[in-house]
């Protein structure tokens, strides 16, 4: 579990987080939603141990390893998709261990013929798959995902989705999930703080486990 | 395709040919050989020139010392490029000797390199400190322009720095490493001449520039001009082949 107690963060003069709280379970999907620019990806690397606060506590897993799905797939453009995934897994794996690993998700992501290819010959889900593959990969126990399917068309964000989930399913772990998008949000969370305002609130804290109550719940998050 | 090509080439043609065309009414106005050699006397000079094994054997010692000069200021450039890249406090160290390198006149770098070095070495030391600032600083540039998302990246994921140096770094610095490196290359030419003129080593271009001069030989100092020129542009195009050649087979 990873857990901000009394968290107060600024830049320069303007108060982001006052006496912010919040708590991340451990292999559960826990959505910041909420709209552009409220702080969301902030809270997120204060999670990750990327940013630091200036009053409060930070409680993370003694354990945490972290990986990243950021909105733009962020890969070396010059390595292939392969050598992308290989480039984080190096200092992890033993040369045996990682084509093996390279190899299964890469079939996951259905781009085993891809392997060779560098990133900009791919389309933008494509590479964003191969950022989800090298997330996946990674031996993390923490994933975050900054609006990892923004900018995606209708039918790709919907593959991208169940992508993930079916990814997510083999490997479970802590799922930091970061949107402004109401459906990806109910879609894919089980457990989504609705964040605006600043300093950053959290307005709610929805349990999704009923499923009767989502309809309501993407009522509310659409008319607030 | 091909006619666009065949069209770029005879554009090329009538360009150079309206600029001799120029130069030779030029020399006609001026009529004296002393102030301006008409371009019949500078190829025939270039002619003999030619024929001659020497020229061979001066053209070899000159692109070895303006080669040498260029290459000790690309390695010790990049080398010294990525350690204040990396580092502000060395850049820091630095950055102000680069900056006195940078705003001395050469005429000056080349008669304290006379001084303290024999005449063969002189170009070559000049050369060294003319491209050097021009490969650190865009080694300095290239590692400031890395991706700050892909840095980031790196974090999460607990890259070794080394491998960071290696694989976002170093990639992220390569195109400004290869732009200073072709103008480097230029400017290497323009000084090592420069150097021999002053410190006339026995088998240089900048001694037969300097001969041509004192000699008043003006369709001979042309005609060695020319060799430079086609020197320089020759190993500009060379340089830019291997790179374009290493883009294809990455």
């Amino acid at each position: 579990m990873i857990k901000l107690i009394d968290v107060t963060k600024k830049y320069d003069d303007m108060v982001l987080l006052k006496n912010f709280n919040i708590s991340f379970e451990e292999n559960e999907i826990t959505c910041l939603f909420g709209p552009s620019g409220v702080g969301k990806t902030t809270i997120a690397n204060i999670a990750a141990n990327l940013v630091t606060v200036d009053e409060g506590e930070v409680m993370w897993t003694e354990d945490a390893v972290y990986s990243y799905v950021f909105q733009e797939p962020n890969l070396l453009s010059w390595y292939s998709v392969y050598d992308n995934i290989d480039f984080v897994l190096k200092d992890v794996y033993d040369n045996r261990k990682r084509k093996e690993v390279i190899e299964s998700y890469l079939e996951m992501v259905e781009l085993s013929d891809y392997k060779i290819f560098k990133p900009k010959a791919l389309s933008g889900g494509m590479a964003q798959r191969v950022s989800i593959a090298r997330a996946f990969a990674y031996p993390s126990n923490v994933l975050i995902m900054d609006e990892p399917f923004k900018g995606l068309d209708m039918k790709l964000k919907n593959d991208m989705i169940s992508l993930f989930q079916k990814l997510w399913k083999e490997s479970r772990r802590t799922v930091i999930f970061i949107t402004h998008d109401v459906d990806e949000a109910i879609s894919l969370s089980d457990k989504i703080y609705f964040i605006k305002n600043r300093p950053v609130e959290i307005n709610m804290d929805i349990d999704l486990n009923n499923e009767s109550d989502r309809e309501s719940i993407k009522k509310i998050l659409l008319t607030s | 395709m091909k006619s666009s090509i065949l069209q770029s080439k005879y554009r090329n043609f009538f360009i150079i040919a309206f600029w001799i065309t120029v130069w030779e009414i030029l020399s006609l106005i001026i009529n004296q050989e002393i102030y301006l050699p008409s371009p019949v006397a500078t190829f025939k000079s270039l002619f003999d020139l030619m024929s001659d094994k020497v020229t061979y054997i001066t053209i070899l010692y000159s692109t070895y010392r303006t080669l040498t000069g260029f290459f000790i200021s690309t390695f010790w450039g990049i080398i010294l490029g990525f350690v204040c890249g990396m580092n502000k406090s060395v850049y820091n160290l630095l950055n102000p000797l680069v900056s006195i390198i940078r705003t001395v006149p050469v005429m000056s770098i080349i008669i304290i390199a006379i001084m303290w070095f024999k005449d063969t070495n002189v170009p070559v030391f000049v050369a060294f400190l003319m491209c050097f600032p021009i490969i650190w600083t865009n080694t300095i540039q290239g590692i400031a322009s890395a991706d700050h998302k892909l840095l980031q990246m790196c974090k999460i994921y607990n890259i070794k720095k080394i491998r960071v140096i290696k694989s976002v770094y170093f990639y992220s610095a390569l195109p400004y490493i290869k732009a200073g490196m072709v103008s480097a290359l230029g400017i290497s030419w323009k000084v090592t001449s420069a150097a021999e003129v002053l410190s006339l080593p026995k088998y240089s271009i900048g001694r037969f520039l300097y001969d041509s001069k004192v000699y008043l030989e003006i369709p001979d100092l042309f005609a060695w001009t020319i060799i430079i020129i086609l020197l320089s542009i020759l190993f500009e195009k060379l340089l830019k082949t291997i790179f374009r050649a290493g883009k294809q087979n990455d």
